[in-house]
């Protein structure tokens, strides 16, 4: 007789919970953290009880009782000052003051993002023009501003990218946002580079803060609207781990990215902002970066808080020209001190509740997954080929033998046929994922779950090495 | 008569699946009705244990407390019905619900074990043969959990080959869909960590978490007994909190047994064994400790099982007691060998001291080191208005030292000293005009800072806003008139910044508060008299300002750092007012009005369709191809067409006909969309790809529903045509349970073939639309129906 985790019940910490309230002037920020094991199992609760706040640009509903879920780590801001009345766990919480908005370094994040609006209202003027003159033929027409954040470790780059995606949104604008850095996934698991559409507001309650996979459809509502991610599958942690796979799939992203500029003027208008993979000035990353520029056509580069990568990439960049005939514009922009260094457990915390996110759905909507049993022989696995026995550079992916140490991996599930040549298989977008609950090698069964019920037959399943398994997802 | 039971069951369901959170009158309700019913007992009792069975489980604890409320305020027949099967119901629930859950239900399954409170029978709730084998199953998944946990890490090496760094994984989590692993996973993840072939990364995060955890054991302090200041948990906000039931509590919950705390004994106990454990696992070796462990385990074991008299309770307390005495001085010396290792109790002591600064920060939201009265809990702007009104000039320097060397604004005039020109005209006609409006500071002790009242108070200490919001803009207007009331001096003011002079304005004009902030610094100087505009014009937004403040951003490093009041502006005020659900704001003009209509809407239909969708379970959709993800236009509140359909024509299937009738807003949400089977079956067959998987013919030519869960139909359960019943099976293709050669047409369900003798085939296309499902080739070329949309 076992039940599932019975008997482990953890003590509960006599919790008296104290409400404290925050004031917030202007510019000001608090910062918090919520700890990982939070005694309550809630986190931190928070209200805005009068004035404005927000998290990474997404604006906080007055009197609304927001939960931040475990390991969020992150800062409310204000604008205009505000009140917040916290309750919960958390630690590490302070308010940063800024005694004139002039030392915020929210303030530049603020003026880029009106400098990008204007760019966008002239792309907007300009298209309406195209479409009088030319009947709303628009394939040549320039894009509005695409931004690439780049920087090294823990600078706050993606915080940047989402305030500046919520920003626009704010005003009404459709910003595609990008990742790609495969460490984390963006409305996706990590091992992903990804793209999507940001028009509505995010989830501020997210542990991402609405790049995270829970804000991605599902068969039900969603109290915040949903986005849709382009996906591809990387399954590595780092770029360099395979440099030929990432740059192949930064060129797909780019060209659908492409498409999506032709195809929807209001995204265009809009344009785009690239979040990447922390990179140094090592020559390796250098190129990484530039070849995003050229992927997606950027036009202004932002560096947070490294300036040594600030001066290398105006140095490679500096004369460049984009396929449109602007010249490269470069800021470097400081590091807000808030931002925090996140641990390896800190990170992979987060991973694990991405895969459970994912499959499970988060505490405002609980999703059930579907366990199937298949034969060894109505599955095709394919894997990148062991570096050990890397002979042939054309090899890219070849199918792997099922064996008990696919265990508790996630794997993804390409838009392909399994009668697709594996190059294809390799760059098709990503149609989700699935977790090998359990392999039985005497019966040559596997347990699988997947989100949506139906059979996997025909669709390949790619197994990377990122993110690593999840060993509790599963009961 | 059976019908009127099926109804009463039926509408019992319907009410009980409107139970979501732990209320206490909703509960009370359900309960007389359940008394009312009494005849029809059975079916309700049926119909609750099913419920309980199914519901979500965040829902199944008030669900409990519905069977609880039920059994002890009508125990004849109840009692009766639900005793047979109380093991299942509970022991069901139990698994899937979490800790904090459980807690709750071993409290309410110790009531049951006793007489109703306040009743004059002495006959316990259930009998105990009832409860006993809970009780006994219960402690059993738990020793066994503890067994398995030492055992473990003998059996681990064979387990882990083959497996690379992946530890086994025998602590499965609840299937709860809740997230995270509990925190008692970890603990023991981290015993697994003994193992030497353990990947580092992992037992770092399980270490640090257990430390957070352990702070809450043992209680250091001369007083050893490892206290719970509560027995029953302070619940989680949004949780339920627990109802007293001889009280008037707002929320249901089960009263507690009296005398001495058996409830907080066992969490002795618990805790003891929990510390235990971990001395265990960092030294597996030390027969004592092992000992010691299958006492504590023991003891545990008879307290759960046995009533016990008051004295032996006693007894045992003081046993523990001094148990933990012993255990924690044994386990200090270890903690340098332990530290890095995997933890131990000790590491949880050490805990205590770690984690210590962070709690702190909890309770001090505004530690500023310079400005003493900012970490008052009075918002700062009052305590300078009162520190000013006081006169004590030292408080207001101190104030601003952040900002005073630093202002990067280039000053134009010569400052002035916060303390001349607080010591001189300011101060006093702060007060005079505070006193003008008989609001003195200290009556105003908490201003809400509004965006408005708040501005002023961003300046470094000296903004003197001591106005109330409800004041509204004039009054602060004149409270700043006041400030600047010699009028002539006003200009070169403020010491971060010192702005130009700026022109005389009439008290009620807010302008003068605009330059009040100018004064400090706030705002960029500008020379021009702002204009009167909205109430909270005086932070930002003033077009002439804009003008000033040399217009727009560009991509330089200097114009980056200017900083513009307008462009705070533009991202509030405006936008318009704010959504009060999701902060998103709406212009007051008429595309506003209308959009902000859509919008509500919007978050309407959610809210209404999440109850729906919980109750039909949903799943993560896949995600699209590239083709689509380009088509595919962001649907911002978007409207249907067509008001969504009844929901009993949820269906998986593609008809031809619903297809179309979605397919020229396909970009859109599409109103079928709104059937969470909608997406079932977007099933991942790849066109053109026909292998022997979704070859098997057959059922997928007959047309079938999955088993509706609404439940007039499930309830009849016949065809009304030829009265049989229809046959239920699993669908493998669907992975689901259907009734084959169903259809459903204005909410009833026929037998397909008999639908289509009587009414004629020619009217089932239209009549049944999204119901019938077709071949599979339907669905592979079925793409791209994907929301775009949390509808």
């Amino acid at each position: 007789m076992s039940i599932p985790g019975l008997g482990q019940i953890a003590p509960q910490q006599p919790t008296t919970s104290t409400t404290n309230t925050i004031t917030l002037r202007p510019f000001w920020e608090w910062r918090f953290r919520v700890p990982r094991s939070s005694p309550t199992g809630v986190g931190a609760t928070v209200r805005l009880t009068s004035g404005t706040a927000e998290r990474d640009g997404t604006e906080l509903a007055l009197n609304h009782t927001y939960v931040f879920p475990r390991n969020t780590q992150s800062r409310l801001l204000t604008y205009t000052g505000g009140t917040l009345e916290v309750s919960g766990d958390y630690d590490d919480s302070s308010v940063a003051q800024y005694g004139t908005p002039g030392h915020s370094p929210q303030l530049s994040v603020l003026n880029l993002h009106f400098a990008l609006q204007d760019l966008r209202a002239a792309v907007g003027k300009s298209n309406n023009n195209n479409n009088l003159n030319q009947g709303g033929s628009s394939d040549g027409a320039v894009p509005g501003p695409r931004v690439m954040i780049c920087g090294g470790k823990d600078r706050g780059k993606t915080s940047l990218a989402r305030t500046l995606a919520a920003m626009a949104t704010r005003m009404g604008g459709q910003p595609l946002v990008a990742s790609v850095d495969p460490r984390e996934g963006m409305l996706a698991l990590p091992g992903t580079i990804s793209a999507a559409v940001f028009g509505t507001v995010m989830d501020v309650e997210d542990p991402a803060g609405g790049f995270g996979v829970s804000g991605t459809p599902s068969s039900g509502p969603s109290a915040v609207p949903v986005k849709l991610p382009m996906v591809y599958y990387v399954g590595r942690e780092r770029v360099d781990e395979d440099v030929g796979l990432w740059r192949d799939l930064v060129g797909k992203l780019g060209s659908s990215v492409r498409a999506k500029f032709a195809a929807d003027e209001l995204v265009r208008e809009a344009g785009l902002i690239v979040d990447t993979p922390a990179a140094s000035v090592a020559k390796a990353e250098v190129e990484g970066l530039i070849h995003v520029v050229n992927e997606f056509a950027i036009n202004i580069v932002v560096v947070l808080g490294s300036p040594a990568l600030y001066t290398e990439l105006q140095r490679r960049l500096g004369t460049e020209k984009t396929p449109h005939g602007e010249t490269i514009a470069l800021l470097d922009l400081v590091k807000s001190d808030g931002v925090a260094a996140r641990d390896k457990d800190h990170m992979k915390f987060n991973r694990e509740a991405a895969i459970k996110e994912y499959f499970f759905g988060d505490a405002k909507r609980t999703l059930s997954p579907f366990t199937q049993s298949v034969g060894f022989d109505e599955v095709a696995i394919f894997k990148a080929p062991d570096d050990s026995d890397y002979v042939d550079d054309q090899t890219t992916l070849e199918q792997a033998e099922i064996s008990a140490e696919m265990s508790h991996w996630t794997l993804a599930v390409m838009n392909a046929s399994i009668n697709d040549p594996p190059e294809t298989i390799r760059q098709a977008p990503v149609m989700g994922f699935v977790a090998i609950a359990d392999v039985d090698e005497n019966r040559r069964r596997l347990k699988i779950l997947s989100p949506v019920s139906g059979r996997l037959g025909n669709r390949p399943l790619v197994w990377g090495r990122w993110p690593e398994p999840y060993i509790n997802l599963l009961g | 008569m059976a019908d009127n039971a099926a109804d009463v069951a039926e509408d019992y369901r319907q009410a009980l699946e409107d139970l979501t959170v732990n209320s206490r009158i909703e509960i009370a309700t359900l309960t007389n009705i359940a008394r009312e019913n009494a005849s029809h007992g059975f079916a309700i009792a049926e119909a609750l244990a099913n419920h309980i069975k199914k519901v979500p489980p965040a829902r199944t604890l008030p669900a409990l407390y519905v069977l609880d409320s039920v059994v002890k305020n009508v125990p004849t027949p109840y009692a009766l019905y639900f005793g047979p099967k109380l093991y299942s119901i509970f022991m069901g629930a139990y698994t899937k619900v979490d800790n904090s859950t459980r807690r709750k239900m071993d409290e309410m399954l110790k009531t049951w074990k006793e007489p109703v409170p306040g009743s004059i029978s002495t006959k316990p709730v259930f009998p105990l043969e009832q409860v006993r084998p809970i009780e006994h199953a219960l402690m059993a998944a738990r020793n066994a959990a503890y067994a398995a946990q030492q055992t473990s890490y003998q059996g681990q090496q064979q387990l882990m080959r083959g497996r690379q760094a992946a530890p086994p994984r025998d602590t499965p989590t609840p299937p709860t869909g809740r997230g995270y692993p509990p925190p008692g996973q970890q603990h023991q993840q981290q015993q697994q960590q003994q193992q030497p072939s353990y990947s580092g990364s992992n037992g770092q995060q399980r270490q640090d978490a257990s430390q957070k955890q352990y702070q809450n054991h043992p209680a250091s302090g001369p007083n050893a007994i490892p206290h719970r200041a509560t027995p029953q948990p302070t619940p989680p906000i949004g949780s339920y909190p627990p109802y007293q039931q001889p009280g008037a509590g707002p929320v249901y919950g089960t009263p507690k047994s009296g005398g001495i705390s058996i409830d907080k004994l066992k969490d002795d106990i618990q805790q003891l064994i929990v510390a235990e454990k971990a001395e265990f696992a960092s030294d597996p070796l030390d027969t004592s400790k092992q000992t010691r462990l299958k006492a504590l385990l023991d003891l545990q074991t008879i307290i759960h099982n046995q009533e016990m008299p008051q004295e032996q309770l006693m007894i045992i307390r003081d046993r523990v007691a001094e148990l933990a005495v012993n255990i924690r001085p044994q386990s200090r010396p270890q903690v340098p060998a332990t530290a890095a290792g995997p933890a131990a109790g000790s590491a949880g002591l050490t805990g205590l001291g770690l984690v210590g600064p962070y709690n702190t920060n909890a309770n001090t939201a505004t530690p500023p080191p310079a400005v003493s009265q900012q970490s008052t809990p009075m918002p700062p702007s009052a305590a300078a208005v009162i520190a000013a009104a006081l006169g004590r000039p030292s408080s207001v320097s101190s104030a601003p030292p952040a900002t005073g060397g630093v202002a990067p604004a280039p000053a134009s005039t010569p400052g002035v000293s916060i303390d001349s020109l607080f010591g001189q005209g300011a101060l006093a006609a702060l007060v005079s005009g505070a006193a003008r409006k008989s609001v003195t500071p200290q009556q105003t002790p908490t201003p809400q800072p509004l965006p408005f009242s708040q501005a002023p108070a961003a300046a470094p200490a000296p903004a003197p806003t001591p106005a109330p919001p409800v004041l509204g803009p004039a009054a602060a207007a004149a409270i700043a008139a006041a400030l600047r009331s010699p009028p002539q001096q006003q200009g070169p003011a403020g010491p971060p910044r010192p702005a130009s002079a700026a022109p005389a304005a009439p008290p009620s004009n807010p302008s003068a508060l605009l330059a009040m902030l100018r004064q400090s610094g706030l705002i960029n100087s500008g020379g021009s008299t702002p204009t009167p505009s909205s109430a909270l014009a005086g932070l930002a937004g003033l077009p002439s300002l804009a003008g000033v403040v040399s217009g727009n951003p560009q991509l330089g490093a200097a114009s980056l750092k200017t900083f513009r009041p307008h462009a705070v502006f533009r991202l509030y005020d405006d936008l318009g007012p704010p959504c009060s659900q999701c902060g998103r704001r709406f212009r007051t003009d008429d595309e506003g009005r209308r959009k902000k209509t859509a919008h509500m809407d919007w978050h309407f239909r959610v809210h209404q369709r999440m109850n729906d969708a919980e109750k039909r379970g949903q799943h993560r959709s896949w995600y699209v191809d590239e083709l689509d993800w380009i088509r595919t236009r962001e649907a911002i509140d978007t409207d249907y067409t067509h008001p969504a359909p009844d929901l009993s024509s949820a269906s998986l299937s593609y008809d031809s006909s619903s297809y179309n009738s979605s397919s020229h807003h396909q970009h859109h949400h599409n109103p079928s969309g709104s059937q969470p089977g909608t997406f079932n079956h977007f099933q991942p067959s790849a066109p053109g790809a026909s292998s022997s998987s979704t070859s098997t013919g057959g059922p997928s030519n007959i047309p079938y529903l999955p088993v509706p869960e609404d439940s007039a139909a499930r309830v009849n359960g016949a065809c009304p045509i030829c009265q049989e019943k229809f046959e239920m099976k699993w669908l493998d293709e669907a992975q689901e349970w259907v009734w084959m050669d169903a259809v459903r047409v204005g909410g009833r369900v026929f037998h397909a073939s008999c639908y289509r003798e009587a009414y004629g085939a020619g009217s089932q296309p239209q009549q049944q639309q999204g119901v019938k499902r077709k071949a599979e080739e339907d669905v592979g070329g079925f793409r791209g129906k994907i929301k775009t949309e949390g509808y």
